[in-house]
């Protein structure tokens, strides 16, 4: 595991999952083979409700497949214990959600502070990450204003931020623009682009918009629970 | 903004705090924000605090009374009673004693004869304890009141000590012959009578509160109680220092006794009266503890429903690296700070309002029926202490149930939410 921000390269192979709806069961993955290069960004694409999310819960050790494999930088993660899962995502994964999800009682600083004092840092440290970073996508003046106070645009920027902030190797953004009016959700996509290509994180990102999904290379569709590469 | 300056200006101290107990500040104070969840809470603490005070009120009354009445009920027991073997040689016994005085703490040791029988007080005749003395009078006929004559003379040296209230009632004077009656017959040239002797009224001691009017308890010499009762039966009074040393006093003294002699320390002369004292605040206290449960049972929900509106806080931050763990001490730190507001302000609150009641004597009774004018209150250490623990294992165990939910979202879950 890369603890020092290094990207890590992803693999995953048969993924299957599948819900009990009722009396049904839904199999949204299907055998889903994944390979990501280490600091490579991609982009998932399909309709609602094919499983791009339940994927990323899976590649983001958020959830267990019922069959099927997730390693990252070589390691099986779909093996480990939830103790070790959680140190593991704290150290090497940032998220990024369609709702920012950011923690309402806490203001901006303070929540892109939170993973680092999740992991045991100080609150000086935590502080010494997250400023410059809030500083980065022009949140600088905005650092005690909580969730309330803040736009869409600028909540997701800070989630950008607390996505980032212990440097992870692994970067998954579920829908991030999804929430956002277009002028805004143009402004957090190129932040989170550029964001990824200084910080050489590998990237997963699951869109609707084909156009942004164009935008980070190489493009995947997810349809009837597997990948396929998508052209223009 | 410098990192220095950011961490100072996190609104809190709490910052600086491990992870768990950020969280539980941090909703705490944001608690303020959501009305219901703050109603919810304000009456777990509200009820934890009533249930505690009520304890402690209820002990503390307990504590008081059962005080004055065991107070009132050791002035009348002797510290150690032990009883010979029947036949004993009296030599013997003398031999005893004499190694019973030098066993460290004996203050004084003497020969005490019990027997029932009848004084007669002008023409009516009364049945009650009579206790034979050897020497002074023994320390469990307390604040003794020599008689004294028109002239000041004093009372007869060796004469019948009778309770305040009785002598009162009699109109005894110094000096004045009382007959006591013994049912153990003497042979007569008539066939078996019953013994009487006549001797002097030598004072008063002071009559218990807690002494029923019928009961009456007489002291008379020595001498005097083997005439109306016979040797057999003798026993040996001892003083200590106090009560807890008569029992460390009572343990040196055991092994010296001979086989058949029976030792019985105040505890044990008391035994069924401390068992209903004892039995008495347990009942209680069960009784009024039923209210910290119900009170519990609100600080349940209000955590469950603070659960249920953090869900998804909850899942990003177990996205986040955040464990169940993490998140079951977060909302444990949470209940157990607002349970424990509740437990203070109730033991503020029954301390208070004990410490008045006492000191204001506010709570009257029918001194008649009670033996007290009003109820006296007590705080004991141990009374605060047994609160203290139950009441607060009570919220832990309310607390832990809660955040025993908040630990058991997947994170997927969560967030879902």
């Amino acid at each position: 595991m890369s603890e020092s921000g290094e990207a890590l390269a992803v693999e995953a192979h048969g993924l299957e999952k599948s819900y009990r709806d009722g009396a049904a069961r839904v199999r949204v993955l299907a055998g889903v083979d994944l390979s990501l290069a280490a600091g490579e960004r991609v982009a998932i694409v399909g309709p609602s409700g094919c499983g791009k999310s339940t994927l990323l819960h899976l590649l983001g050790t958020l959830d267990r497949p019922d069959a099927g494999t997730v390693s990252i930088g070589g390691r099986r993660v779909d093996r480990l214990s939830a103790r070790a899962l959680a140190r593991f995502r704290n150290r090497t994964i940032g998220f990024v959600f369609q709702f920012h999800q950011l923690l309402p009682d806490f203001d901006a600083l303070e929540n892109v502070m939170m993973p680092a004092r999740v992991a045991g840092h100080s609150a000086a440290e935590a502080a010494r990450r997250a400023e410059p970073l809030l500083a980065q996508v022009g949140m600088a003046e905005r650092l005690d204003h909580f969730p309330s106070q803040l736009s869409g645009g600028e909540r997701q920027r800070v989630a950008i931020c607390r996505a980032l902030v212990m440097a992870p190797a692994l970067l998954l953004a579920d829908e991030p623009t999804g929430n956002l009016d277009p002028a805004s959700a143009e402004q957090v996509f190129q932040l989170l682009l550029r964001l990824q290509a200084e910080h050489g994180t590998t990237a997963v990102v699951v869109t609707h918009n084909p156009v942004l999904a164009r935008r980070c290379g190489r493009v995947l569709g997810l349809d009837g629970g597997r990948l396929a590469p998508q052209t223009a | 903004m410098s990192a220095v300056r950011a961490a100072g200006s996190l609104g809190t101290r709490a910052w600086a705090l491990p992870f768990p107990l950020l969280l539980a500040a941090r909703y705490l104070r944001s608690g303020r924000r959501d009305a219901f969840v703050t109603l919810l809470a304000a009456l777990a603490v509200g009820g934890i605090a009533i249930g505690t005070s009520a304890l402690v009120v209820v002990l503390a009354a307990l504590s008081g009374l059962q005080s004055f009445l065991r107070d009132d009920v050791l002035t009348r027991t002797p510290q150690i009673e032990i009883t010979l073997p029947s036949g004993w040689d009296p030599a013997a016994a003398e031999t005893l004693m004499q190694r019973l005085r030098a066993v460290a703490g004996v203050r004084s040791l003497s020969r005490v004869l019990r027997g029932r029988g009848w004084v007669r007080v002008g023409s009516g005749v009364r049945a009650g304890e009579m206790v034979g003395y050897e020497g002074s009078l023994p320390a469990f006929f307390p604040a003794p009141e020599p008689a004294r004559g028109p002239g000041g003379e004093p009372p007869p040296a060796a004469g019948l000590w009778v309770g305040s209230a009785p002598a009162a009632a009699w109109g005894l004077e110094a000096g004045e012959p009382v007959e006591l009656i013994s049912p153990r017959p003497a042979l007569s040239p008539f066939g078996p009578v019953p013994s009487a002797v006549r001797i002097p009224f030598a004072g008063t001691y002071r009559t218990g509160r807690t002494e029923q009017p019928d009961e009456l308890r007489l002291a008379l010499p020595l001498a005097a109680a083997v005439r109306l009762f016979g040797s057999q039966g003798m026993r040996l009074s001892v003083e200590t220092a106090g009560l807890s040393e008569a029992l460390m006093v009572a343990d040196r003294l055991l092994p010296m006794l001979p086989a058949g002699a029976h030792l019985a320390t105040w505890r044990e002369l008391n035994r069924p009266l401390f068992f209903a004292l004892r039995l008495e605040k347990s009942v209680m206290f069960v009784s009024v503890f039923l209210i910290v449960p119900v009170a519990a049972m609100a600080l349940v929900t209000a955590l469950t429903l603070l659960v249920a509106a953090k869900r998804g806080e909850i899942g990003m931050l177990r996205a986040m690296g955040a464990t169940a763990g993490d998140m079951r001490r977060g909302f444990a730190y949470l209940g157990l700070a607002i349970g424990a507001a509740g437990v203070l302000a109730g033991m503020g609150l029954g301390a208070t309002a004990a410490l008045v009641l006492d000191r204001w004597r506010l709570v009257s009774a029918p001194g008649n029926v009670y033996f007290v004018d009003h109820l006296p209150f007590r705080l004991e250490i141990g009374d605060l202490l047994i609160v203290a623990l139950s009441t607060g294992g009570m919220t832990l165990l309310a607390t832990l149930v809660a955040a025993r939910r908040a630990a058991a979202f997947e994170p997927v879950e969560a967030l879902r939410a």
